[in-house]
């Protein structure tokens, strides 16, 4: 598995790229990525399917708490289990 | 909502005809004991691996046990679209102004829920268990008649690219029969479902998107073509992989999904639903496969 900073980056740069619409470094750690319409809920399956990948393991949607996707500093938390930088 | 003469006649007509082939879902499939590692349990050319070098890699015995993981998928994600359906059905059961379509609402969830009972029936008899769905619903406000718009539309594009699928394998001799019979069970009610899904879309459509506005219908468009990928993207599932004791299964799911022949495959399947929202004006363009 990568490292947390990677992870981190890799996450960031997802969101940047599905997107399309950020300028560079306007998405922050704590921006929110579902109430700004960054990222639309049917993109969600793609990031679950990229957090996957970062995890190697499945993820259950149902075993989500609400807000679970809420920025990026909640989704490494979430996930990745911390917040390291 | 009004319903035009020639609507009213499909949906008497509909009622009809579920009445008259209406089943007991508990005594209409045998089940067996189990199965034999060679047989299929989902068309090869429908695997998602298939016309990759992974596929072609696959000795006979990993392609069937590919054929039974990726049936349990197919399964699962109709039970899971299933859910979904029913219960918007359920709210929209008796709703003020959905008078005239009552009727076919009860068939229609009494069909999903057995269908939901066949597809189960095989996931925990034989699997053990189902998928998780991966679609998620976000707090969302609608335009007049956007939401009802959307949510028949999404029900039609589901059920157009699994009846293409059931109609394929309803027929295929290759088969296990038990799954041959799901298949064809439900393809059965999905006939009459997709009448009823295009026509009551055409009048959503007709009647409500002339008061949306121009971002509402580009927001409506955009979704509708982004619904289509998601729901493709459930067919392409690594737990599916990892399960057939494949190596690499999220690297596999990226390659499967963005080869050549994928992409051509879903093209296909989908051809008849992205042709009736082009013709229809609810897409102006055909989205990316």
């Amino acid at each position: 598995m990568k490292q947390a900073s990677e992870i981190r980056q890799t996450i960031r740069a997802w969101v940047e790229q599905t997107s399309g619409k950020l300028q560079p470094g306007e998405l922050q750690d704590t921006t929110p990525i579902l109430e700004q319409r960054i990222v639309s809920s049917l993109q969600i399956i793609d990031m679950i399917l990229m957090l996957e990948a970062l995890a190697e393991r499945p993820i259950d949607v149902a075993d989500l708490k609400p807000g679970a996707f809420k920025d990026i500093e909640t989704i490494c938390q979430t996930f990745m289990g911390g917040p390291s930088r | 909502m009004t319903t035009t003469n020639s609507f009213q006649a499909i949906i008497d007509k509909l009622c009809h005809a579920s009445q008259r082939e209406y089943q007991n879902p508990y005594t209409t499939i045998e089940w067996p004991v189990g199965f034999d590692k060679s047989e299929w349990f989902m068309s090869p050319e429908l695997l998602s691996l298939y016309g990759t070098e992974t596929y072609a890699k696959l000795s006979d015995e990993q392609r069937t046990k590919l054929s039974f993981y990726e049936a349990v998928n197919f399964f699962s994600l109709n039970i899971n679209g299933e859910k979904a359906l029913t219960a918007g059905l359920a709210q929209r059961l008796y709703k003020k102004g959905n008078a005239a379509i009552n009727a076919y609402l009860h068939h229609f969830l009494d069909e999903e829920n057995k269908h939901m009972i066949y597809f189960g029936g095989f996931c925990m008899r034989y699997a053990k268990k189902t998928y998780p769905d991966k679609k998620m619903v976000l707090p969302h406000t609608y335009a007049p008649g956007e939401e009802d718009f959307l949510f028949f539309a999404k029900v039609m594009i589901f059920e157009e690219l699994v009846d293409a699928h059931n109609l394929f394998m309803a027929k295929d001799e290759r088969l296990a029969p038990v799954v041959r019979t799901i298949n064809r069970l439900h393809h059965r009610d999905e006939t009459r479902h997709l009448v009823f899904g295009r026509q009551l879309v055409k009048e959503l459509f007709v009647t409500h998107s002339p008061g949306w506005s121009d971002e509402v219908m580009r927001n409506v468009r955009s979704y509708l073509a982004a619904y289509l990928q998601a729901t493709w993207k459930e067919y392409y599932n690594p737990e599916v992989y990892n399960d057939a004791g494949l190596a690499m299964p999220y690297k596999l799911q990226q390659q499967a999904f963005h080869s050549d022949h994928a992409m051509d495959h879903r093209r296909r399947i989908a051809q008849n639903c992205v042709r009736f929202l082009l013709e229809n004006n609810m897409l102006t363009e055909a989205p990316r496969a």
